[in-house]
């Protein structure tokens, strides 16, 4: 019930999905903060599946989060300098 | 008089990486199906249900918000020419929440030629000279703005539809199906990781590995209460 329930949210509200919807509100955001989320989202369960005790769980999704976002913004540094020496 | 002892069941337990104790795992093959079916929930039958609620939480909320940014398009299991939709097999990993895809792929290409659902939710797209159904030519006409009735030859019993619902999304949607269809992948993938969290515990370093990391002997003696330095035991 608990994984149907948005589902059948969408389902039965298709007008939740359409574009319009996402030109007003995700439409203004630039591309690339939708990968934050994503980042903090694998540290957590990164950290999570690795420990057990909650301050661990917390202390060890701060460090994944630094980790995996100096290395994309390392890669995404680098690739911003390529094209600006094009 | 004697008494009958009855002999208990050996109980799968892990170690903590953080203070050593014991993690009943119950079945871990019962807690790993449960895990894959909704994330989280492995967890919470083996009674560890913080993490049960985070992973629920956070993997179901992200498979939910990148259908969303999709337009509820993104999330389809295609294996068409042309249109192999190999992401899917990252987000069946999410669990249910993707099976309504196999259902409605399954519907559509099967003698039916319609979706289960009519609205077309997680249907995959339709190809240059597809067959469907009249109902649901008729229902993608009233409720695509894309679509119009001279899109699809009339074939009786059918209609044939004669352009590319695919390229039609891409264009409507714009960077959004594909933000999306990262998102409904990572949610999957990442439940793999949860699916082995239920299997065999958490994979954190054990307490002799975090010594061996330090420098400190192999030997050295445990702290008080900590269990012995294998992954898994039987007690």
């Amino acid at each position: 019930m608990i994984t149907l329930a948005p589902l059948t949210l969408l389902a039965a509200c298709p007008w939740l999905v359409e574009a319009p919807i996402l030109a007003s509100l995700a439409g203004r955001v630039p591309g690339i903060f939708f990968g934050l989320p994503l980042v903090a989202l694998a540290s957590l369960i990164f950290a999570a599946t690795h420990h057990e005790d909650p301050a661990q769980i917390r202390l060890a999704t701060v460090h994944w989060t630094v980790w995996l976002g100096g290395m994309l913004g390392m890669v995404l540094a680098a690739v911003l300098l390529l094209g600006w020496l094009q | 008089m004697g008494t009958n002892v009855e002999p208990q069941a050996p109980r799968i337990v892990a170690i903590s990486p953080d203070d050593g104790s014991a993690i009943d795992l119950r079945n871990p093959a019962i807690a790993a199906a449960l895990s894959w079916a909704v994330p989280g929930l492995g967890q919470l039958y083996q009674g560890r249900t913080t993490k049960g609620g985070l992973f629920m939480a956070g993997i179901l909320t992200t498979f939910v918000i990148g259908l969303w940014l999709g337009g509820g398009r993104v999330v389809y299991a295609s294996w068409k020419p042309g249109d192999t939709r190999w992401a899917f097999v990252c987000q069946a990993g999410a669990g249910l929440v993707a099976l309504p895809a196999v259902v409605q792929s399954a519907q559509l290409l099967g003698p039916a030629r319609r979706p289960l659902f009519l609205n077309g939710f997680m249907a995959p797209p339709l190809a240059p000279g597809q067959y469907v159904s009249r109902a649901y030519a008729e229902r993608l006409v009233s409720h695509e703005a894309d679509i119009q009735a001279d899109d699809f030859f009339d074939k009786p019993p059918w209609k044939q539809f004669r352009r590319d619902q695919l390229a039609q999304w891409h264009r409507q949607l714009g960077k959004f199906f594909e933000i999306g269809t990262l998102y409904t992948m990572l949610a999957g993938m990442l439940n793999l990781l949860v699916i082995y969290d239920a299997w065999a515990g958490p994979l954190g370093p054990s307490e002799e590995e975090k010594r061996r990391r330090a420098g400190e002997p192999a030997d050295a003696a445990p702290r008080p209460g900590s269990a012995p330095p294998s992954s898994t035991a039987a007690s």
